[in-house]
């Protein structure tokens, strides 16, 4: 059937699209204008070039805060995804405690951000929190306030806890669409355990893992809110990622200019790694339908 | 469409665009003779927009519109280049402008302002993500 080209529908989008102007497109440019501009507030400002873009590069902050970033993402993506994956292996595969291992095991998701910080900060606390006032009761010194290890501890424990189960979900997925006849034919070949899991089960997971994986970085890259209620990016700065950086700089001390500098550049990290994430998952989909 | 309609239509675009240019050259302040290129286009307006910061946009809003009339001219075909996935022309686009963006940020790491050196830097990159991306 010879459907019939209308080009005008294209004027229905207008409106979505003057609605993005100024949610999005309009803010972004007045970014790019305060990065290269030294402003006071008051409407004021004075060409400032790519000083602040120099400035941020090179700076001893910025660098610390992206290794902790990067740290901290290395660290929950190499406990969250083996843990993810082993728990959603001794996941019950159909019955009664399917349904009810997956309401118990997505719950965290639901789970607001800042009330996930507020729990784990009541918890860590010495005086009133389960796990601090047991470890103060069991002689051991743990503080979120004065230890940068301890506040590590939390922040990743907490991180591990509220986004696991979003790799076990995903790896659950994956090991539910392999068909019953892959592993007859591992149980004929007499294959052990190990061998199910790396020939058969790992290979069937590798699109949800790719995608748990990509999930679970930029996540952990664009943290804010749990840490700033937890630790408050303390002690020191022990805990100050990248976004929290960000803020104290942009609100904290109103340097607006190395702020949308540095925006900018956090900006261009994640449009990397989103165009990376959108690459892998429609060849992903192009490899499925070859299969 | 006819390839006259088409002479027209880029035409009219091209003309519209470098008048666009011009009413932003115009609007940028003058000391004496001379232009000031990086004062306020208008004076006291809501954040101080200034010259390079209309011409970056400028250059965007151009790739954008020239892009679409090439689409729609020319439809698209994906290819697979040496990255080892499918890109098509917009896609290139895209991975022109990110890593030129990057390449601009490393310049200014390792060798500061002015931006010269990285804008042909960048040139050279598209031109080669365009040729075997």
């Amino acid at each position: 059937m010879d459907k019939t080209q209308n080009n005008k529908a294209w004027f229905l989008v207008l409106p979505v699209l003057v609605l993005v102007a100024f949610s999005a497109v309009i803010p972004l440019m007045t970014v790019v204008n305060y990065s290269v501009n030294d402003t006071f507030g008051d409407n004021q400002f004075f060409w400032a070039g790519f000083e602040w873009f120099e400035e941020v590069l090179h700076s001893e902050r910025m660098h610390a805060a992206l290794w902790r970033q990067l740290l901290f993402s290395a660290i929950i993506l190499a406990i969250e995804v083996p843990l993810g994956i082993a728990v959603a292996l001794t996941m019950p595969k159909r019955g009664i405690w399917a349904s009810t291992c997956l309401v118990l095991v997505a719950l965290p998701l639901l789970i607001p951000f800042n009330v996930v910080g507020t729990i784990w900060q009541v918890f860590a606390r010495i005086d009133i929190g389960l796990m601090g006032a047991t470890l103060a009761a069991l002689g051991i010194d743990f503080n979120i306030g004065q230890s940068s290890l301890d506040a590590w501890i939390i922040v990743v424990g907490m991180d591990v806890w509220h986004w696991t189960s979003l790799v076990v979900l995903l790896s659950y997925a994956g090991l539910q669409s392999i068909p019953e006849a892959y592993y007859q034919a591992g149980r004929i070949d007499q294959a052990s355990r190990w061998a199910v899991f790396r020939y058969i089960e790992l290979p069937k997971m590798k699109g949800v893992l790719l995608i748990a994986v990509l999930l679970r970085f930029m996540d952990s890259f664009m943290i804010y809110t749990e840490p700033f209620v937890v630790t408050g990016g303390g002690p020191g700065s022990a805990t100050t990622f990248l976004s929290i950086d960000l803020v104290k700089m942009a609100i904290g001390q109103f340097d607006l200019g190395p702020a949308a500098a540095f925006s900018i550049m956090y900006f261009l990290v994640i449009l990397l790694v989103s165009w990376v994430f959108y690459t892998v998952m429609t060849n992903l989909d192009k490899e499925e339908e070859f299969e | 469409m006819t390839s006259a309609r088409w002479t027209t239509v880029y035409l009219t675009t091209g003309t519209a665009m470098l008048a666009l240019l011009g009413a932003l050259v115009a609007a940028t302040p003058r000391d004496g003779d001379a232009i000031d290129w990086v004062s306020p286009m208008i004076a006291g307006g809501w954040m101080a927009w200034t010259f390079p910061i209309a011409l970056f946009f400028w250059v965007i809003l151009c790739l954008l519109i020239g892009f679409t009339l090439l689409a729609i001219r020319f439809p698209e075909t994906p290819r697979l280049g040496v990255l080892r996935i499918e890109t098509t022309r917009g896609d290139r686009l895209f991975i022109s402008l990110l890593g030129s963006a990057f390449l601009a940020l490393g310049w200014l790491f390792f060798f500061g302002a002015p931006l010269w050196g990285a804008l042909a830097l960048c040139l050279v990159y598209a031109a080669a993500v365009f040729r075997w991306v």
